[in-house]
């Protein structure tokens, strides 16, 4: 009998024990360097370190994030501290590189006097159920695109995508919108929608707007020219 | 379940930023319960943002972050501001990068962020403080929200304030937290689940109790309401035993669905309840329903023992005997495959196996396993799969991955800059000088142009001086004067007289020219317009031509220096690129070497259990074997 109330004593102290935590706790992903990770304990018991040149939060709008990061990364030396921290830092410094790439990116391929975006949103957005975009400029098509159930789901929430990035000169241009979809009562529908612009040595941001109008019961296609 | 109940981390990040959005309501200052209210926002004001939101709603949440960073570089965001710290900080912390989101939101309020913005700034940095095992300061950052949060932050507060009050060792302060969230007309499942245990934990045995009972009696919607409501009876069936309460942990125990994440934990403590009744007959019905289940269950392994112990209670000692001898060799079976699996573990299949049957396209911390890796005794490793210190640290590995491919692919596009900067270079020092010199040489200089547009300038005001209606004639109008001009010379050199049609062709001639004089008088002041027009566009052409040429000056004189600059940037980035890809090469191989040590330490452990359930099982085949060799009245059977 003493075996048994051992073993039975043990499950039920490690049931129970399981069994009463809060499950908040549990749920909130921590760390695995926080928990048991197997890390040697002094670097375990340590508390978290980080580089100090981690703390550098992105400059926005500085001029040159480049040269700042790129320096801070030459004198930065490998992050240190357990796994995790250093698992973590690393992921930091990536996505700031990739700010930054992106940064040179959009200043060689498309500088601010040649630039022009097309965003495409939706407001409500009941009447049309949009399957596809395509953009033509000045008689040229720059770009067809096909939806997905989730994208047209971000632009009923409230996103803005940004369907066509390019480079203008400067004068005089013209956009046509062509937008298929269901229309109401599920029929098939096409539309299509134009401005002129002028673009100046400013980069210009189009919006292509799809709206619902309830009184027509149709759906409407506006542009917005932004800047 | 447990998980998913914390999946929506930025489901709920999302239904804040879409609350912010929606919503713009009366100032509260003076109402706390109310949420403040920012100057009005209308959806989006930067479409730039909106497209941050594009991404961050399909779960992109790496696109998301970079291009916020990008037009927060470009300061394309100025009327999201605040939102667009906000999401980033969020964004960071979805990553773990605790510090970096904490210096977000402590940035924030530095600076003095509206109300609403500074309630939430100190709710994430309460998170992270709790996250991090800071309690106490975690404690503070709650205490400084002022206004009641959107919906459902508010309630996740809540359920954040009476964790690190319980933390804390305040179970009482928990549970009255929790009370207004997890009453009778509560909604959160967790809340009340929480409060019961906040309760039992202080001392509140029976309210908690309580709670929890109603708990484990209510009809679910879903799974994750049903798991709960198995979690909570297996709770109370198990303190219910605890207590020696068996009655009650029956009551407890039977509610739990026969398949679920509790369901054998349930059946085990089922048989230990029909044990302490004196029912071991009654016992054998869950235990066996127990021992025929996957191996990789401790409790399961229990059960092998339990149903031998059962029926040797019964005092069926042959049954009892070859159960026992039966459970010995699964565990000897059990040993071995864990054993196979520990190597394919150390041959890195566990981790090569999880990639390849769970791919993922995105960082984040809520991947989930939809299949377990092709290797030997896959379900072993379930258990360890599901724990929070594998998926964390598997995230980890996933992520790395992740950028990886990401350093990977801007290490070409990197050469492909490198290429296009090079080409543009050349076309640039080879052609712009050559047109500048082709314009020259052909006298299209802007200086040639100019003269003879100054010229033509003062030819057309002296003939506009002079009325000179002739000055403006055009081709047809010259040669007709030519004509005029030779036949009023012919006429003038004939005899007068000799002719009489001499006088009628004079009279011609001068009906002609006055005609033709007329005509130009009459177009004069068309054509003089027309003229000036003319100039004019000449004029405003030429100082076009100024500018492009000024442009093409300025071009030559500074374009060279901006491609230095891409190139230098380009070299810059490359160094850092090429010094961050092996860091994560390397962390992902030392991240992959940790993984396998947690699993590998787990299967250990479950190898001492075995060794441990076997030792018992030899030891009670000895007994029984005793007893057989030595039969005693009143004695009956050997423990496991």
């Amino acid at each position: 009998m003493l075996n048994l109330t051992r073993t039975a004593l043990i499950a039920l102290g490690l049931c129970a024990v399981t069994a009463l935590s809060p499950v908040f706790a549990a749920d909130t992903p921590v760390p695995a360097a926080s928990a048991s990770a197997p890390v040697p304990a002094a670097i375990a018991a340590a508390p978290a370190q980080e580089p100090a040149a981690s703390a550098a939060t992105p400059a926005t709008g500085a001029s040159a994030p480049e040269s700042a990061a790129s320096a801070a990364a030459a004198s930065e030396p490998a992050p240190t501290g357990s796994l995790d921290d250093r698992v973590q830092q690393t992921k930091a410094d990536v996505i700031r590189l990739n700010r930054d790439l992106l940064v040179l990116e959009e200043e060689l391929l498309f500088p601010a006097n040649t630039q022009v975006a097309v965003f495409v949103s939706m407001d409500v957005g009941l009447l049309f159920d949009l399957d596809s975009v395509q953009i033509k400029l000045d008689d040229k098509v720059v770009t067809t695109y096909l939806y997905t159930p989730l994208e047209v789901q971000a632009l009923h929430r409230g996103g803005v995508q940004r369907v066509y990035l390019g480079d203008l000169k400067a004068g005089s241009h013209e956009i046509v919108a062509f937008f298929t979809g269901k229309g109401p009562h599920d029929r098939d529908y096409k539309r299509a929608t134009t401005i002129r612009f002028d673009k100046s040595t400013e980069p210009k941001y189009i919006e292509l707007q799809i709206k619902d109008v309830q009184q027509k019961l149709q759906p409407e296609f506006d542009v917005k020219v932004w800047q | 379940m447990q998980r998913s109940r914390f999946l929506p981390q930025l489901g709920l990040l999302a239904a804040l930023v879409a609350g912010v959005l929606a919503t713009a309501g009366a100032r509260a200052a003076d109402d706390p319960d109310k949420v403040p209210a920012d100057p009005p926002l209308h959806p989006v004001l930067d479409p730039h943002y909106g497209d941050v939101l594009f991404e961050f709603y399909q779960g992109r949440y790496f696109p998301a972050i970079t291009k916020l960073e990008v037009s927060q570089h470009f300061e394309r965001m100025q009327h999201h501001a605040d939102e667009a710290e906000i999401l980033r900080g969020g964004l960071l912390l979805s990553y773990g990068l605790h510090k970096q989101a904490a210096e977000v939101f402590e940035a924030l309020l530095a600076r003095g962020a509206p109300p609403s913005v500074r309630d939430r700034a100190w709710y994430f940095l309460a998170k992270i403080r709790y996250q991090r095992g800071l309690m106490p300061e975690a404690s503070q950052a709650l205490a400084r929200i002022e206004h009641r949060l959107p919906e459902p932050l508010e309630d996740d507060r809540r359920l954040l304030q009476a964790n690190v009050l319980m933390a804390l060792g305040d179970n009482a302060g928990a549970s009255k937290i929790l009370t207004p969230i997890a009453g009778p007309k509560g909604e959160d499942l967790f809340a009340r689940y929480n409060l019961g245990v906040a309760l039992i934990r202080g001392g509140q045995v029976a309210q908690g109790t309580a709670i929890l009972d109603k708990l484990g009696q209510q009809t679910m919607p879903d799974e994750e309401g049903r798991a709960l409501r198995d979690k909570a009876n297996v709770a109370l069936g198990f303190a219910a035993l605890k207590d020696e309460q068996a009655l009650d942990a029956r009551k407890y125990l039977q509610r739990v669905r026969l398949e679920g994440i509790a369901s054998n934990a349930a059946l085990l403590g089922f048989g230990w309840a029909a044990d302490a009744l004196s029912q071991p007959k009654a016992a054998l019905v869950p235990w066996l329903e127990l021992a025929g289940r996957d191996a990789s269950d401790p409790s399961v392994l229990e059960a092998q023992l339990a149903v031998p112990y059962a029926y040797a209670e019964l005092h069926a000692d042959a049954q009892a005997l070859k159960r026992y001898e039966t459970a010995i060799a699964n565990f000897q079976t059990a040993d071995a495959d864990i054993d196979a699996t520990i190597a394919a573990i150390r041959e890195g299949k566990l981790v090569e196996g999880l990639m390849s049957r769970n791919p993922g396209e995105e960082m984040g911390w809520f991947q989930t396993f939809r299949d377990l890796p092709l290797m030997p005794h896959a379900r072993l490793l379930t258990p360890v799969i599901a724990g929070n210190e594998f998926q964390e640290a598997f995230k980890n590995y996933r992520d790395l991955q992740f950028l990886g491919h990401n350093l990977a692919d801007w290490h070409d596009n990197l050469g492909v800059f490198g290429d296009m900067l090079a080409t543009r270079r050349q076309a640039f020092a080879e052609r712009l000088p050559k047109i500048r010199e082709q314009g020259l040489a052909n006298g299209q200089d802007i200086a040639h142009l100019q003269q003879r547009s100054d010229d033509n300038a003062a030819a057309l005001k002296q003939a506009e001086d002079a009325q000179d209606g002739v000055a403006f004639a055009d081709a047809n109008e010259r040669e007709l004067q030519q004509r005029l001009k030779r036949v009023t010379d012919t006429l003038a050199n004939l005899p007068p007289d000799t002719d009489p049609s001499l006088a009628e062709a004079h009279d011609r001639l001068r009906r002609v020219a006055g005609a033709l004089a007329w005509q130009l008088a009459h177009e004069y002041p068309a054509r003089v317009w027309t003229a000036k027009k003319g100039q004019q566009q000449t004029e405003d052409a030429l100082v076009d031509a100024r500018a492009h040429d000024e442009q093409l000056a300025t071009a030559q004189r500074e374009e060279p220096a901006h491609f230095e600059d891409f190139a230098r940037r380009i070299a810059e980035l490359d160094a850092r690129l090429n010094i961050l890809a092996p860091r994560v090469t390397a962390l992902a191989t030392e991240q992959q070497a940790a993984l396998q040590e947690i699993a590998i330490v787990e299967l250990k452990a479950q190898k001492e259990r075995l060794a441990a359930y076997t030792a018992q099982a030899r030891f009670a085949v000895a007994q029984l074997y005793d007893r057989a060799t030595e039969p005693k009245e009143g004695d009956h059977a050997a423990k496991p």
